[in-house]
């Protein structure tokens, strides 16, 4: 497998670094060739940089990858945002050979240049592909078999599919075969593709976000979910914290948000406090309660979650 | 203004087969939602009427409109088209100006949460690019300038 640096994104580094700690810890249980390169920026992100200035929005994607492309490595990003942005722009250069010469001629005056070779990858079709289902279900030690999991993949994990071309943009498979391949019961549901809605909190919609979040958790809680997955810091703020917000003003709701990297990490032995599940904003504990109860393992009781870290 | 934002005409060609409409989660959730009219104002030459609109901001940018467009438009290139030229006359929700401001200052929408790091026992970061970003900015500001001088005209 071919070196990759791991472009963490300003949202997990800045709100939820336990986000970080989990990927950490299933890329060295798969002892996977991960480095962290200096002089990254923003990826940048779409809604408020693209829509303000376009021609920085892409320039300063393409330094990103270029600082990839000289080392002869690619770039593997647990965020879906940052990996879109970072794949459209790409498309974009490739794809109009004017505008790469107009970018790189900038880029020459810091000493880079952008050409590529980089390949982008999202953690989950990154872990699908690469690692592959075989290899994950050889690894892991214990399994969730019993457990009903839905995921969300998030927009930009598969769209648009003409810069990213890693599954189907209307029908997507790979996390559906992962939660399959730790041994859980894929909920299938109507709102599987619909945005989580996070981007209206954004500009300042704070309460249609709240409604499509509530969409979404009703019709999983109906569905009988153990818990929701997702593998976007923006996706998991909206179903963490909107959740909790939620709950605050008195909804019932409740349902837990995994993160790829932590249910992984459960399924490989680590316990959820190890994993930084203690630092979600709506407990986990009903969803490890039921699993520890399907395995007899009584190690994965939590402390409830909602300790100072995952304070916003 | 509109034309250097957006191809209008691909944006004639749109068939109208309502495909993007059916799909978009914030036509189904948000009353009054419809980018297909703000699409008809475009083409009849009046899109300025929507820039004080909050609507041009509720487009999600999920791109599934894109994909679903049997042409590979979607309407979301003409709401990032008016957005554009809503935020160039100082026309945004204040959290846009305020992330805007951010990155153009930091380099990154936030920085890492050192204290939480520490609980976490993570690594120190890696030092972010922001010398470089800065210059880079800078260029592409003067280059800006420079061909609005030559032209004679602002490309805004």
């Amino acid at each position: 497998m071919k070196d990759f640096a791991v472009f963490w994104g300003c949202t997990i580094q800045a709100r939820f670094p336990f986000l970080e700690k989990s990927s950490r810890i299933v890329f060295e249980d798969f002892e996977l060739p991960y480095k962290e390169i200096d002089g990254f920026t923003c990826c940048p992100e779409k809604s408020l940089i693209d829509n303000v200035d376009h021609e920085m929005f892409v320039v300063t994607a393409a330094r990103n990858v270029a600082l990839a492309d000289e080392k002869g490595i690619d770039i593997v990003s647990p965020c879906t945002g940052c990996v879109s942005n970072l794949a459209t722009v790409k498309g974009e250069l490739e794809s109009n050979p004017k505008e790469k010469e107009t970018v790189n001629n900038l880029l020459k005056e810091i000493g880079r240049e952008f050409d590529g070779s980089a390949k982008l990858s999202h953690l989950v079709p990154f872990f699908h592909d690469s690692v592959g289902v075989h290899k994950i279900k050889q690894t892991i030690k214990k399994n969730f078999e019993g457990m009903k999991i839905s995921a969300h993949y998030g927009c930009h994990m598969i769209r648009p599919s003409h810069a990213l071309r890693n599954d189907d943009p209307i029908d997507p498979v790979k996390y559906d075969n992962l939660i399959r391949a730790l041994g859980a019961e894929a909920v299938e549901t109507d709102t599987k593709l619909m945005c989580c809605g996070q981007g209206l909190d954004r500009v300042d919609q704070h309460d249609n976000a709240l409604h499509m979040a509530r969409m979404k958790l009703k019709e999983l809680i109906a569905a009988g979910a153990d818990a929701l997955t997702v593998c976007c810091p923006s996706c998991f703020l909206q179903f963490d914290n909107n959740q909790f917000l939620m709950m605050r003003e008195g909804e019932k709701l409740g349902l837990p948000v995994i993160y790829f990297t932590e249910l992984l990490g459960l399924a490989l032995g680590h316990t959820a406090e190890e994993l930084g599940l203690t630092a979600h904003r709506v407990s986990a504990e009903p969803f490890l309660k039921k699993w520890a109860a399907l395995t007899g393992d009584n190690q994965t009781e939590i402390n409830d979650g909602l300790n100072a870290v995952g304070e916003l | 203004m509109i034309k250097s934002n957006l191809d209008l005409k691909l944006l004639e060609k749109c068939a109208g087969c309502g495909a993007c409409y059916s799909i978009c989660p914030s036509c189904v959730i948000i009353p009054g939602y419809d980018p297909r009219e703000v699409i008809k104002d475009i083409l009849a030459g009046e899109f300025d009427k929507w820039l004080d609109s909050k609507h041009i901001w509720q487009c999600l940018e999920c791109h599934y409109c894109l994909e679903m467009c049997y042409q590979h438009y979607g309407f979301e290139n003409a709401m990032t088209a008016l957005r554009t030229i809503a935020t160039k006359r100082g026309k945004y929700p204040p959290q846009v100006k305020r992330g805007w401001d951010m990155f153009a200052k930091s380099s990154r929408l936030g920085e890492p949460a050192m204290p939480a790091r520490k609980k976490f026992g993570l690594p120190e970061p890696k030092a972010s690019g922001k010398d470089e970003f800065l210059k880079l900015h800078e260029l592409v500001l003067k280059a800006r300038e420079a061909e609005a001088k030559k032209t004679g005209t602002d490309r805004g």
